[in-house]
C-alpha cells in the first residue's frame, strides 16, 4: 500500500518537472534572472564550507555528516564532515562544515 | 560577521539544548514562525544545540510541544542578561550616577586657560583681568560670556588692537593682538627745555631746536639747563619766542664705586644634606604634604610635576620643594684675592647704577689704603652717553 502511493507520487513528480509553469516561461522570455521568479531553490556554494539554499521547505533529516533539504525541486541531500546549520530562517539556509557531496533528487 | 555577533550580543541570546527524536521537525516549525536559530551542532542522535535570540526563545513553547521536544537553556550570554545581573546590585547603580555625574561635572568647568599672545609682557596683564573677572581653572563655563570677556581685557589692557575669547571644550582661549604704539607727538607751541640728566662734561652738541646754553667742553650739573626753549631774538625789541628744545647732548660721565677689602669672604657651601616638601596641586590650588625643612641656612628649587599621560598635562601633579642646607664658612684670602672679590662686587653694584645706553671709554681701579688700615678698593668708570633730559618751563 505504501509502496504504490510512493509510486504513483514519483510518477507525478516526474511528469511535472520537465515542463515549466507558465509564469516560469514568461519570466524566461522577458529575460528576468531565474532566481528573481519561482520558487525554486537556489544553491550557492562558497568554498568548501558553506552552502546556502535559498528558497527551501525544510530540512528531513540532520545528522552530522548529512543534511537532507526539501525543496520544490525535490530533495537536496547535502553530504560531508563535521555539518553544522549555521542559520535557518523561513526562507533561507545555511549549512557549514566541510562539505563533500550535494545531491539532487536523493 | 563581526558585526552580526556584536548585535546578538546586544540583543541578547541563549545557547540551548533540544532533546527529542523529531530534531528536523522542531527546527522547521520553528524556521516557519519566523523564531531565529543559528550555530545549529548535531551533538548525538537525540539532541542538538542551537543558539536562539530572546524573543525566540519565548515563541518556542509551542514549537516543542508540536515535534515534542524540550528544550533547556544552557547558557544565557548578552548585554541584557548582563545588564539584568547589575540592576540587582545597588553599588553598581550608585556608581555609575556617580560617574555621569562626574563626566558633566568635569567636562561642564574650564581646566585650561591658553592665551595668545604676540607680546610676553602682556600675559600677566591679561591673566590679570580674568583673576579680577574670577575666571580661573576650575571655574564653571556656565555663565561665561566670551564677548563680556572680551571687551573687559580690551578695556583693562592697553596697546590692545583686538581680543578674542573663545571657549573651546574645556579650554578658554584668549587670543590677544597688540597694537603698535603710535609716535610722540612733539608740540611745537607747547616749551620745553633740556637739562641735564646727570654731571658730565660735554663732548659733543647736536641742537636741533632751541637755545644752546652751554657749549662743547663745558662742565654741567645735574639739572642745569642745557638748551633753552626761549628762543631770544638778536633784537632784544622782538622779545623772546617759546620752542620745544630738541638736541642730543653726548657727555662724558663718570660712575664711582669703592669698597673695603675684606680679608675673610664667607663661603656658602650646599651640604649633602636635603629636604624635600611636597605639595599636591590640584588646578591652581596647592595641599602641603610634608613639613618644613629642618634646616637654618637653605636654599630651595622648585620642581613642577605633571602628571601628563599620552603627553596630555593634566591640572594635577604635585610640586617638590627642595631644599638644600647651606654651611657658612669663614675662609681666609689673600690679598689679591681678596682684591679680585671687592672688585667684583663693585663691578656689579656699578652695572646696576648705569643706564643702558652709556657706553663705557675707561675704566680706572685704584687701590687706597685708610688711616685705620683698612685697604679700599675703588673703582671709577669713565661713560659717553646723552644726558638730554626734557623738562616743560613752567609759566
Amino acid at each position: 500500500m505504501k509502496r504504490g502511493i510512493h509510486k504513483i507520487k514519483g510518477a507525478k513528480k516526474a511528469k511535472k518537472e520537465p515542463g515549466e509553469s507558465l509564469g516560469e516561461k514568461l519570466a524566461r522570455l522577458f529575460e528576468i534572472p531565474a532566481d528573481a521568479y519561482g520558487n525554486r531553490p537556489k544553491v550557492t556554494a562558497i568554498g568548501r564550507g558553506e552552502v546556502l539554499i535559498e528558497n527551501f521547505k525544510g530540512i528531513m533529516d540532520f545528522q552530522n555528516g548529512m543534511i537532507r533539504i526539501n525543496t520544490n525541486n525535490g530533495v537536496i541531500k547535502v553530504t560531508g564532515d563535521g555539518l553544522n546549520i549555521r542559520e535557518i530562517t523561513s526562507e533561507e539556509i545555511i549549512i557549514g562544515g566541510k562539505i563533500s557531496n550535494i545531491d539532487y533528487d536523493a | 560577521m563581526f558585526l552580526v555577533h556584536l548585535w546578538n550580543y546586544i540583543r541578547g541570546y541563549v545557547i540551548i539544548i533540544v532533546t527529542g527524536r523529531s530534531l528536523e521537525r522542531f527546527i522547521n516549525i520553528c524556521s516557519k514562525r519566523q523564531i531565529l536559530l543559528w550555530d545549529i551542532v548535531r551533538k548525538d542522535a537525540e539532541s542538538a544545540s542551537m543558539k536562539a535570540s530572546i524573543r525566540g526563545f519565548k515563541l518556542m513553547r509551542p514549537a516543542a510541544k508540536k515535534s515534542g521536544c524540550r528544550v533547556h537553556i544552557k547558557k544565557k550570554c548578552g548585554l541584557p542578561f548582563c545588564l539584568y545581573r547589575f540592576k540587582k546590585k545597588k553599588g553598581f547603580k550608585v556608581g555609575l550616577l556617580l560617574f555621569a555625574s562626574l563626566l558633566i561635572l568635569s567636562t561642564s568647568i574650564i581646566w585650561d586657560i591658553e592665551i595668545i599672545c604676540g607680546k610676553p609682557e602682556l600675559i600677566p596683564q591679561v591673566l590679570n583681568v580674568l583673576e579680577v573677572e574670577s575666571i580661573g581653572r576650575g571655574s564653571f563655563k556656565r555663565g561665561l560670556d566670551p564677548k563680556n570677556i572680551a571687551s573687559r581685557i580690551a578695556l583693562e589692557v592697553e596697546g590692545l588692537a583686538w581680543v578674542g575669547v573663545e571657549i573651546k571644550g574645556v579650554k578658554l582661549s584668549v587670543t590677544v593682538k597688540d597694537s603698535i604704539e603710535p609716535p610722540v607727538l612733539i608740540k611745537n607751541n607747547e616749551s620745553f627745555n633740556i637739562v641735564a640728566e646727570r654731571d658730565g662734561l660735554i663732548t659733543n652738541m647736536e641742537v636741533y631746536a632751541g637755545n644752546a646754553l652751554v657749549k662743547e667742553g663745558d662742565t654741567v650739573r645735574k639739572g642745569q639747563v642745557l638748551v633753552s626753549g626761549k628762543l631770544q631774538s638778536k633784537n632784544p625789541d622782538f622779545g623772546t619766542r617759546d620752542v620745544h628744545a630738541l638736541g642730543k647732548v653726548i657727555a662724558k660721565t663718570w660712575y664711582e664705586s669703592s669698597l673695603p677689602v675684606s680679608m675673610v669672604y664667607t663661603q656658602r657651601l650646599k651640604t649633602q644634606k636635603s629636604h624635600d616638601t611636597v605639595y599636591l596641586r590640584f588646578l591652581d590650588r596647592k595641599l602641603k604634604i610634608g613639613g618644613e625643612p629642618p634646616f637654618e641656612i637653605y636654599e630651595t628649587q622648585t620642581v613642577d610635576k605633571f602628571l601628563s599621560p599620552f603627553g596630555i598635562k593634566l591640572p594635577i601633579g604635585l610640586t617638590v620643594e627642595t631644599s638644600f642646607e647651606i654651611m657658612e664658612r669663614q675662609v681666609d684670602l689673600t690679598m689679591d684675592e681678596a682684591i679680585s672679590v671687592a672688585l667684583e662686587t663693585a663691578k656689579k653694584d656699578l652695572e646696576a647704577r648705569m643706564p643702558e645706553d652709556c657706553v663705557v671709554i675707561d675704566e680706572i681701579v685704584k687701590q687706597v689704603t685708610s688711616e685705620s688700615g683698612t685697604v679700599y678698593i675703588q673703582i671709577v668708570v669713565e661713560c659717553e652717553e646723552d644726558i638730554a633730559g626734557l623738562v616743560p618751563v613752567l609759566e
